[in-house]
């Protein structure tokens, strides 16, 4: 059979083209050589944040009567339970209590009723609000006894606080407590969005932010130090609402640090919004600007603008009813007055195009403010001139590496039909590996290349076992000898790959990622050449031998 | 080639150089010459040596191998610098400097962990202070470096039974399936006694390096166990045969990483603004080491249990 017809070499030509086109090397007399490779930090210089998302998934066992009654407890005397039941509970006060102070428990509005107030609560509804009161963050329900506490707190810490109201850590089957310190994969997915958008808002585009775990967060920042890295992303950013005056001029209305809660986007009346909450302050600034400055009267010629550090991210105007809604209020509290605090929705429009808008807006109203705790646990940098010694000097070592190879090989062999195939070869499964990385989008770093040389030395031994295998007895077979015999390499080098692909696999997921680079090369690489590149050189090398 | 003591199959126009069939024939000759049991024996009395001094350093410092700065928590700064160490020290007062030292043409500082607020101010400082001097900064949190110890204990664990289940499935037979398991674990343990002796700080490269290692050593295991088993033969001339081919192999593998570990941490003394990449250096040293046992455990320990177990009564196999 014609060699060119055989599907080895056709698979082995395709792949190399593939890889070829994917990374299009070039050359020009302004640049030097360029290419589509994508380099890490540690080669281009930058930055690389590990943050771990504090927060805790744990299972509760607690009875809502018990917590109400220590709640309220607390706030009014001595307090006696009425009735309860899965979407209510009615208590009686020693005195007719006032609805705020009903409602600064931290429960809801209740129904008053005399000394009795019913609270519309389920259990968990009254564990979130019990643990999100005393732990001051986040608390979400995940189902059935299951809750994520998005913020570090301690086993002990967390089972003395149920303890005081008869609750606790629930245990699992094996009677372990169900406490975990991760956060679920929404949570990370989240906290990942959050991130994205406000490196957006810093003109840091494309920042590669990779999960690890249940809890880790990778950020890669090319070409910034570790101090503005640092800040970026730990300190949360400025957020303003104002009040268009005219065509190019606003007016302040309010700080971000009045919203007291930012909603999911969610689709009412076939557009996407987002809901957020004013304290009562905000409302006021809120109200009196949007009177002062004409909002309330002419919404359309004043919109209201959303900023995050100085950049617009949203404007629209009010709408009609909120506008006179707005005007009445101001009527009742002026300038001065305790207004209420208020719920608003900014809406962004119907389709794709406004959930992706309100999902960004959800992330700006929050000023940027991450859904859970991040602490740094591992940081770097690597500046842009040391990274490209990285490189150049990687590159050498890989040439020299290769050069050696090759003098050993031909002190073994002494022939140039066996040595250039063999060299060829593994400077193809190189090449491929670099396709493939770039088609991927993965970028190269230290560690990635040290697989690559890897590589190398595992698949110049195969090789060497093809080429060993073939010529046993030192003769050329025939056909149907050198078929048998390159099956029997094959079985060897199959049993090898299997074996260095399985040793690398647990560097996926150790290190927090760290030596991720390194194992998908060494993986990918090992199965590139053993499925393209080596059954090539076995179908090769028995030509060359004729 | 006088030196050829053995009817050995005559590579076509291949002819071996001298100090490769040296090398092959004396070792040859000793496998020859030796009964399975003195084979074995002196790889065995390795591991022993290896893990007494991983067991010492176990019981005297809490830890087998010195841990590096990632599993133990803290920051290492390397500078472009050509301030002296006692000026670094001097600069550095505020902060819990552990050690300065030279990093090919660098120097590098290292720091034991420290709160965040002082972390942060030192990158500040770093970062404007000596912003001339290219400065490369690695920090670790303590916590993290303690669960990457749990880490890469399972990692090394995990990646050793999942190499062990593969080797028992492709062989299908006890002997020489432990035979290969325990050569790896052999290579593995002398390894991490060398980066213990050796004082190389255990690094996320030098884990790697470990993983590595468990890979590449089964490869000539492999290879020689397939030829033995499933080869028809003189069980001798087979074994010079895989030997042949082996070597080859471990020889290109070695060759390689010995240029890597040499370009990576002396290329300085050279080209004197070229820094070292020491995640390339660590990963390299240590599978030399790694390698140079693996030679021993191949073709003593592995070969020998294997010859045991084929020339065993009542066992025909060849």
């Amino acid at each position: 059979m014609k060699l060119y017809k055989d599907f080895r070499i056709i698979v082995f030509i395709l792949a190399m083209l593939i890889a070829l086109i994917a990374i299009h090397p070039g050359y020009n007399s302004e640049e030097g050589f360029t290419s589509n490779l994508q380099y890490g930090l540690d080669l281009d210089g930058g930055t690389y944040l590990r943050l771990q998302l504090d927060g805790v998934i744990a299972g509760i066992d607690a009875d809502p009567v018990q917590i109400i009654e220590s709640e309220f407890s607390d706030a009014f005397g001595a307090v006696e339970i009425v009735d309860h039941s899965d979407t209510g509970i009615t208590f009686r006060t020693t005195e007719p209590p006032e609805e705020g102070a009903i409602n600064a428990v931290g429960y809801g509005n209740g129904r008053i009723r005399g000394n009795e107030v019913t609270l519309a609560i389920n259990k968990p509804y009254v564990i979130q609000a019990y643990l999100s009161k005393h732990l001051t963050c986040e608390v979400i329900h995940l189902g059935s006894d299951t809750y994520e506490i998005r913020s570090m707190v301690s086993e002990s810490d967390l089972s003395g606080l149920l303890a005081s109201v008869g609750g606790s850590i629930k245990k699992d089957l094996q009677g372990k407590p169900e406490f975990k310190e991760e956060v679920t994969k929404n949570t990370q997915e989240l906290t990942k969005e959050v991130l994205n958008e406000k490196l957006n808002i810093w003109g840091l585009k494309e920042i590669p932010i990779t999960p690890v775990g249940s809890n880790i967060l990778l950020v890669d920042l090319a070409g910034i130090d570790l101090s503005t890295a640092q800040d970026i992303v730990t300190t949360p950013g400025k957020f303003e609402i104002r009040v268009q005056t005219t065509n190019n001029t606003s007016e302040h209305a309010l700080w971000g640090d009045r919203i007291t809660a930012v909603d999911i986007p969610k689709m009412q009346d076939g557009s996407w919004g987002v809901g957020f909450t004013l304290n009562s302050k905000g409302a006021r600034e809120f109200g009196v600007a949007a009177v002062k400055y004409g909002a309330a009267d002419d919404p359309d010629a004043h919109e209201l603008i959303m900023l995050l550090d100085d950049n617009e991210v949203y404007s629209a105007p009010l709408n009609p009813t909120l506008a006179s809604d707005l005007k009445e209020l101001y009527e009742i509290y002026g300038e001065d007055g305790d207004w209420p605090s208020r719920g608003l929705v900014a809406n962004t429009g119907s389709g794709d195009e406004g959930e992706i808008e309100a999902r960004q807006l959800q992330v700006h109203l929050s000023a940027g403010a991450l859904p859970v705790q991040v602490t740094v646990i591992g940081s770097g940098q690597v500046p842009a001139s040391l990274g490209s010694q990285f490189k150049e000097q990687a590159l050498i070592a890989g040439l020299f590496a290769l050069l050696t190879v090759a003098l050993v090989i031909f002190l073994r062999y002494r022939q140039k039909n066996i040595l250039i195939p063999m060299i060829a070869t593994s400077v193809s499964e190189v090449f491929m590996i670099l396709g493939f990385a770039t088609l991927i989008g993965w970028q190269l770093n230290l560690p990635a290349i040290a697989g690559i040389i890897a590589v190398i030395g595992t698949g110049i031994d195969h090789l060497v076992i093809i080429t060993d295998e073939v010529l046993y007895e030192g003769k050329i077979p025939s056909l149907k000898v050198y078929l048998s015999r390159i099956s029997k390499a094959f079985a060897i080098i199959f049993a090898a790959a299997a074996t260095t692909i399985l040793a690398m696999s647990p560097l996926l997921w150790m290190g927090f990622g760290a030596l991720k680079g390194f194992a998908i090369t060494t993986i990918i690489g090992v199965l590139i050449g053993v499925l393209i590149a080596r059954p090539a050189y076995g179908r090769v090398i028995r030509d060359m031998l004729e | 080639m006088k030196q050829i003591t053995h009817s050995r199959p005559e590579k076509r126009g291949a002819s071996t150089p001298k100090a490769l069939t040296n090398l092959i024939s004396r070792f040859d000759s000793y496998i020859r010459t030796h009964k399975p049991a003195q084979l074995v024996i002196p790889p065995l009395i390795v591991l022993a040596i290896a893990l007494i001094v991983l067991g010492g350093m176990w019981v005297t410092t809490g830890s087998p191998v010195r841990l590096g700065f990632e599993f133990e928590g803290g920051t290492i700064i390397t500078l472009a610098t050509t301030d002296s160490h006692d000026l670094l020290r001097q600069t550095f007062a505020d902060y819990p400097v552990i050690d300065v030292r030279d990093s090919g043409s660098r120097r590098m500082i290292k720091f034991g962990p420290m709160s965040k607020d002082k972390q942060d101010s030192l990158t500040d400082m770093v970062n404007t202070d000596y912003e001339y001097a290219a400065p490369e900064i690695k920090q670790a949190g303590a916590l993290y470096g303690e669960s990457l110890q749990k880490q890469a204990l399972t990692a090394i664990v995990v990646s050793f039974c999942l190499m062990a289940v593969i080797v028992f499935i492709i062989f299908r037979t006890f002997v020489p399936s432990v035979a290969v398991v325990l050569s790896a674990f052999s290579d593995i343990a002398i390894a991490a006694a060398f980066i213990a002796v050796a004082g190389i700080e255990l690094s996320l490269g030098t884990v790697a390096a470990l993983l590595m290692l468990i890979g590449y050593s089964v490869d000539s295991d492999i290879l020689l166990t397939t030829r033995l088993l499933k080869r028809r033969g003189n069980l001798d001339d087979k074994v010079t045969n895989a030997m042949t081919t082996g070597l080859t192999m471990t020889g290109t593998t070695l060759a390689a990483l010995i240029v890597m570990y040499l370009v990576a941490t002396y290329s300085y003394l050279i080209i004197p603004s070229l820094p070292q990449i020491s995640i390339i250096s660590d990963i390299s040293i240590v599978l030399i080491f790694g390698l140079f046992a693996d030679l021993m455990n191949t073709w003593m320990l592995n070969t020998g249990i294997l010859k045991w177990h084929l020339q065993r009564p009542r066992r025909r196999r060849a």
